[in-house]
């Protein structure tokens, strides 16, 4: 995927008593407790907090091949699971990336 | 609180158990534990066994009860305790705090495991239990994933090697090959090591542990009851039990688990002793990597200095600090309700002076034993009655 794609942008959770943050999904607020949490559009970009290469999936995950999954620090301010293309082997965590798609409900990331 | 003793322990071999049931497994390791403990069957007031994934890989709940049964314990309570790959050192820590707490005289733990017999994947999905399924398994991410992912930023913020990391694999195989227990020992090179397939990169195959059957059973005692022990009772100084972030999300980095870094603080204060009076650990290397962070959550090792000093033998036998003579979860393998009581079977008798693999003059002795994405952990210090 190019770089020049624009961001897709990242559905978490907002607290609408205290105006937390969260990935998600959550219940209750771990900040105030209240159970006021609504989906909350954020964008996509981001540093890369990490990733890897799945080369054994879990069975739910067998039909997938290998794929890449990375943990990703949104400009949001919250962290999030999701997964990264396989291209480039020596990604160091920092790079910024943003969400390009998404596949199954996460968010995919490409090099920004 | 009462102070408490082990008086007695077993542990089946690791490996693979063809043919055989976790109750049979279970009550090898617990009749080997019962059989020196001093203890009649009659004075066991409790049972608490460790066990994580039973359930999906054998089909076989209430394992407690049924353990119990099997070895001819009275009717007291039996408690199955899970805490993923803690499960089994939590199952100490309930053991001694009931005894501890005068609600019994002895109490018995055992941990077992049988995952052999199923599938790679089976194997995987029933482990990827241990994750929170609507935060973290969504996206694909396995176990070894999660370690490679903590690989990744090690390297990045302290320059650590795949060679330096094979160090502490080739340390673990070879003490495994002097633990007649131990289901992997090896002798293993670089080359190798850097050779074997990839698993979730940079993590390759001899940075896995294996996938193992096995069962250790320990007898805890008052210690004023522990009249009748056959062996040396050794002293119960710390059992600490935390919860990290339930979500990799909620970790402040992916490099260190603030449940290890908290249950040592809570377990060093509670023996009195400072991370320099440890004489040796065993810890929870489900992966060499993780060997490498534990050993540094665990205030043994300066942060970000783990592998180096595996490379420099410094946590070999003999080292400054050793981990894992037992050959640990890489080497004596790794049936996961098993291994947190499997790994104080293992510091008892380097602290009786009758390990295979002894280190010199063992007077106090810790174990860490770590559950899913950081959510449980145990560690525990343990000390020969003259210490």
């Amino acid at each position: 995927m190019s770089a020049a794609m624009s961001t897709t942008a990242v559905t978490i959770l907002k607290c609408q008593a205290c105006g937390a943050l969260d990935p998600g999904p959550r219940d209750i607020c771990p900040q105030c407790h209240a159970s006021a949490f609504q989906p909350h559009s954020v964008s996509g970009d981001g540093k890369l907090v990490s990733w890897t290469i799945v080369r054994r999936p879990p069975t739910a995950f067998r039909s997938e091949g290998e794929y890449g999954v990375a943990v990703v620090r949104l400009d949001a301010g919250v962290t999030v699971l999701g997964r990264i293309g396989m291209s480039d082997p020596d990604l160091a965590p920092g790079t910024r990336v943003s969400a390009a798609g998404m596949h199954k409900g996460v968010p995919v990331f490409d090099l920004a | 609180m009462r102070d408490v003793v082990i008086t007695g322990i077993g542990s089946t071999k690791f490996g693979k158990h063809e043919g055989r049931g976790l109750e049979s497994l279970a009550a090898e390791a617990a009749s080997a534990a019962l059989g020196t403990a001093g203890v009649d069957r009659k004075d066991i007031g409790a049972l608490y066994l460790g066990n994580f994934v039973a359930g999906p890989l054998c089909g076989q709940e209430v394992l407690a009860g049924i353990v119990a049964d099997e070895i001819g314990l009275g009717n007291v309570p039996c408690t199955k305790v899970e805490g993923a790959c803690a499960s089994g050192g939590i199952a100490f820590r309930h053991a001694v705090l009931a005894v501890q707490s005068g609600l019994c005289d002895a109490a018995i733990v055992v941990g077992v495991e049988k995952m052999t017999h199923a599938s790679g994947g089976q194997v995987t999905q029933a482990l990827n239990c241990a994750m929170d399924n609507r935060s973290d398994a969504p996206s694909g991410l396995t176990f070894p994933g999660l370690f490679g992912m903590a690989w990744r930023i090690h390297a990045a913020k302290y320059g650590t090697t795949r060679d330096e990391v094979s160090s502490v694999i080739i340390k673990n195989k070879a003490n495994g090959l002097k633990n007649p227990l131990a289901q992997m020992g090896a002798t293993l090179t670089h080359d190798v090591i850097r050779q074997s397939q990839p698993i979730a990169d940079p993590l390759q195959l001899y940075d896995c542990c294996p996938v193992s059957d096995g069962a250790a059973a320990l007898v805890v005692v008052a210690k004023d009851r522990a009249r009748g022990a056959m062996d040396l009772p050794i002293d119960v100084l710390a059992t600490a039990q935390t919860r990290g972030s339930a979500r990799i999300a909620g970790h402040e980095e992916v490099v260190s688990f603030e449940a290890t870094v908290r249950a040592a603080q809570n377990a060093y204060a509670a023996a009195g002793l400072k991370p320099e009076d440890i004489d040796f650990v065993e810890l929870h290397d489900c992966f060499s990597i993780a060997e490498v962070i534990d050993s540094e959550d665990l205030g043994l090792i300066p942060r970000g200095q783990g592998a180096k000093w595996a490379a420099d033998g410094r946590t070999a036998v003999g080292g400054r600090i050793p981990i894992n003579p037992s050959g640990g979860l890489l080497a004596k393998g790794h049936p996961v309700g098993a291994t947190g009581v499997s790994q104080i079977y293992e510091a008892v008798l380097q602290l009786r002076g009758q390990h295979a693999n002894q280190v010199n003059n063992a007077r106090f002795g810790m174990t860490h034993n770590l559950g899913g994405t950081g959510i449980a952990c145990t560690v525990s210090i343990l000390g020969r009655p003259d210490a």
